[in-house]
C-alpha cells in the first residue's frame, strides 16, 4: 500500500511525482476508501464527467458526476448506508492508468495540468463492464504532496445509455 | 389468438395483474403494436430542434422516426426510413440538416420527409412515378403539439390528443408557466440509463410514493431527513415509514385516470418554504410583472409533485425533468432524462436546476440508482413460480371516483397504476 507517495524534492510538474500521486489516487476508488479520495481535493475542487463529446462546460448541461467537495461528503455517506441496495452487493473496481503526460505547468499558481488515459473495470451480479477515457487533472502542489483543482473525466461512450454506476472513474 | 380480449382479461384484475404482462415477449409485441402503434406517444419537445433543419431521432414503439424543424419553421415527425429500400436515413441522435440523403442510393429527402430526388432518375422506366409520395420517408398519420411537447400517433384514427391529454394536462400548464416566459425549454442535456426490466416498471415507479422510504432508505440521513440536494441547504423532506412524516406523505392526493392511464401525485401538504435569496427574487419579481402577485404565488404553489402520461412520459415538479421511456424488448427499457430549464428565468437558476438533476437523476445519481436496482430485482423475481401475480390493491377500499369517472385517493396508494392498467386492459383489447 502506498501512503505518502509524493517527495517534494521533486519540482512542480516532475512526471514521476504525478504517475505516483496518480496511481495512489486509484487505489483509494479501487480499495473503497472514499473519504480519503475526496481528502485529496482542494476545498474548492471538484470532479466532472460530462454526458457529451466536447463539452466545454458543467454548467448548464446535465453530467453524470458534477461533485464538489460537499456533494462527495453526501454521496459517500449514502455508499457507506447500511441499506443501500444498489451496493448489496458492492461494485468493485480496478482502474488502470497510462499515457501520462504533463500538459502545462504554472509556476506562479503552483499548479500542473495532467492528461492521462483510464480504464476501468467494474464488476457486480455477474456483468462486467469496461470504461475507458481520457482524464484531466488540474493538481496543485500543497505542502509535501499535490491537491486536485479539478479532475475530469471524458468517457469515449459518455453519451451511451447507462446501467448504475456507484464508483468514480 | 391467444391473446384476444377475453384472455386479457383474465390477466388484469383491479387489484392485481398477471406476471406474464412483464415476462411474455407476445405481450410486449401486443403492446407495441395496440399502445406504441396505435394510441398517442410522446416523441419530444419542440426547444430540442430550435433552428430550421434542426432534428432528433427517437422511436414510437419499435418505429424508428425523426422529429425535425423544417422550412417552413413548424415540426414534423416523420418515419426514419429511405422511401427506396429501408436504410436509416438519420442516423445521428440529433443533428441540423438542409436535406437527408440515405447512405445507400444517395436518395435525398427534404426535412418534412418528402421525397427530394431520386439519384440518376433516368434509369427508370416512364411507368415510374418519381413524385408518388410513397418513396419519401412518409409523415406519421398524427402529430399534436401542446405548449411545446410533441405527440405523435401512428393511426390516422382515434381520440385528438386534446381528449387524450385529458386532465392530466394541467401538470403541463402547471411546469411551463412557472417560466416567466411561459416556455421551457429542454436543451440542458439529458441523462440516458438502461435497465434490465419491462418498461412498465419505470411507467408505475414514476407515480408511487409507496416506495421512497423504502427503496432510497439510504438516502434518508437518523434525523430522518434526506439528504439537502440544493446548496446552502442541509437536508430535504422529512421521510419516514413511521409518525408525523408518513402522515404527511399519506395525505398527498393522487389522481388516476381509468380511461387513458394517466395519473398524478399531488405536492407534499407541508408549505415549503419558498426560498429568499436575490436569484429566486428575481425570478418572482419576472412572474408578478406577468401574472400579477397572486396569480404568481398560485404559479409558486405547486400542486402535482409526479405526472404520468401514458404510456412513455412522466413530469416531476420538485427535481424538474421530463422523463421518456423507451422500451426496447420485453426485459430491457432505455429511459431518457431531460432537465427542464425555465425560459425567462436568470441562467444562475436554471443552471442550478441542472446541476441538482445530475445529484438525483443520472445514472451515476443518488436516487434514481435505487430505482434502477428495484426494477433489475423485480423483472429477475418475477420468473418465480411461487405466484401468478403483481399486487397493486393498496388503497382500493378507499378509491373514491371523481366527477370525470377517474380513480383519487391518497398519494401513497397503488390507484395510479390501477388506473394504468385499466387503460392498459382497454387499448389492449381495442380492435385493430
Amino acid at each position: 500500500m502506498l501512503d505518502k507517495v509524493v517527495t517534494m524534492a521533486a519540482p512542480l510538474g516532475d512526471l514521476r511525482t504525478i504517475e505516483k500521486f496518480l496511481i495512489h489516487e486509484a487505489q483509494l476508488l479501487d480499495e473503497r476508501r472514499f473519504e480519503e479520495w475526496r481528502d485529496l481535493f482542494t476545498e474548492d475542487g471538484y470532479y466532472w464527467v460530462p454526458l457529451e463529446p466536447d463539452q466545454t462546460s458543467p454548467e448548464g448541461r446535465a453530467s453524470l458526476f458534477y461533485d464538489d467537495k460537499r456533494m462527495m461528503d453526501i454521496r459517500f455517506e449514502r455508499l457507506r448506508h447500511p441499506n443501500i441496495h444498489s451496493q448489496s452487493p458492492p461494485h468493485r473496481t480496478c482502474h488502470l492508468i497510462g499515457n501520462i503526460a504533463v500538459e502545462s505547468v504554472d509556476e506562479r499558481q503552483g499548479e500542473c495540468s495532467v492528461i492521462s488515459n483510464m480504464i476501468m473495470t467494474d464488476y457486480r451480479m455477474r456483468t462486467q463492464r469496461l470504461f475507458s477515457g481520457r482524464v484531466q487533472h488540474r493538481l496543485r502542489q500543497e505542502g509535501d504532496s499535490y491537491k486536485i483543482v479539478m479532475k475530469r473525466v471524458d468517457l469515449i461512450n459518455c453519451d451511451d445509455v447507462f446501467e448504475l454506476i456507484a464508483v468514480p472513474f | 389468438m391467444r391473446l384476444d380480449p377475453e384472455a386479457l382479461r383474465t390477466l388484469v384484475h383491479r387489484d392485481r395483474v398477471h406476471r406474464s404482462l412483464y415476462l411474455d415477449p407476445e405481450v410486449f409485441d401486443l403492446e407495441m403494436h395496440k399502445i406504441f402503434g396505435a394510441g398517442w406517444v410522446y416523441v419530444g419537445h419542440d426547444s430540442l430542434v430550435p433552428k430550421l433543419g434542426d432534428f432528433i431521432t427517437t422511436r414510437i414503439g419499435k418505429h424508428p422516426v425523426v422529429m425535425s424543424r423544417h422550412a417552413d419553421g413548424k415540426i414534423y415527425v416523420i418515419h426514419n426510413s429511405c422511401g427506396h429500400r429501408g436504410a436509416i436515413v438519420c442516423n445521428e441522435e440529433k443533428g441540423n440538416a438542409q436535406i437527408f440523403r440515405c447512405c445507400y442510393h444517395g436518395w435525398t429527402f427534404k426535412t418534412n420527409g418528402d421525397l427530394d430526388a431520386v439519384a440518376m432518375p433516368r434509369g427508370y422506366g416512364k411507368d415510374f412515378d418519381l413524385s408518388n409520395p410513397a418513396l419519401g420517408m412518409g409523415r406519421v398519420a398524427r402529430v399534436g403539439i401542446y405548449r411545446g411537447f410533441v405527440f405523435a400517433s401512428l393511426s390516422a384514427n382515434g381520440p385528438s390528443l386534446e381528449e387524450h391529454l385529458g386532465h392530466a394536462r394541467d401538470s403541463i400548464d402547471e411546469l411551463a408557466d412557472r417560466a416567466p416566459d411561459g416556455e421551457i425549454s429542454l436543451g440542458g442535456g439529458v441523462h440516458k440509463y438502461l435497465f434490465r426490466g419491462n418498461w412498465k416498471l419505470q411507467l408505475e415507479n414514476a407515480v408511487d410514493m409507496y416506495h421512497v422510504p423504502f427503496s432510497h432508505e439510504s438516502t434518508v440521513r437518523r434525523s430522518g431527513k434526506q439528504f439537502g440536494r440544493r446548496a446552502g441547504e442541509d437536508s430535504a423532506s422529512a421521510i419516514s415509514d413511521r409518525g408525523s412524516a408518513a402522515q404527511r406523505w399519506e395525505q398527498r392526493s393522487a389522481w388516476g385516470s381509468r380511461s387513458n392511464g394517466h395519473g398524478y401525485n399531488g405536492h407534499q401538504p407541508i408549505a415549503e418554504q419558498l426560498p429568499d435569496d436575490p436569484v429566486f427574487n428575481a425570478y418572482r419579481a419576472l412572474l408578478e410583472r406577468r401574472h400579477g402577485v397572486q396569480r404568481t404565488r398560485e404559479i409558486l404553489t405547486p400542486k402535482r409533485h409526479n405526472t404520468a402520461f401514458y404510456p412513455n412520459m412522466t413530469l416531476q415538479a420538485l427535481n424538474q425533468h421530463v422523463r421518456v421511456i423507451v422500451p426496447v424488448s420485453v426485459d430491457r427499457t432505455e429511459v431518457h432524462v431531460y432537465p427542464v430549464m425555465l425560459k425567462g428565468a436568470p441562467d444562475e437558476m436554471n443552471k442550478s436546476f441542472v446541476r441538482h438533476l445530475n445529484v438525483t437523476h443520472s445514472a451515476a445519481s443518488l436516487i434514481q440508482t435505487d430505482d434502477l436496482e428495484c426494477f433489475r430485482r423485480c423483472q429477475d423475481g418475477l420468473n418465480a413460480q411461487g405466484s401468478d401475480w403483481v399486487w397493486f390493491a393498496r388503497g382500493i377500499d378507499t378509491d373514491k371516483v371523481d366527477e370525470r369517472g377517474d380513480y383519487v385517493n391518497t398519494g401513497t396508494g397503488e390507484v395510479q397504476q390501477r388506473a394504468q392498467y385499466a387503460a392498459w386492459l382497454r387499448l389492449m383489447s381495442a380492435e385493430g
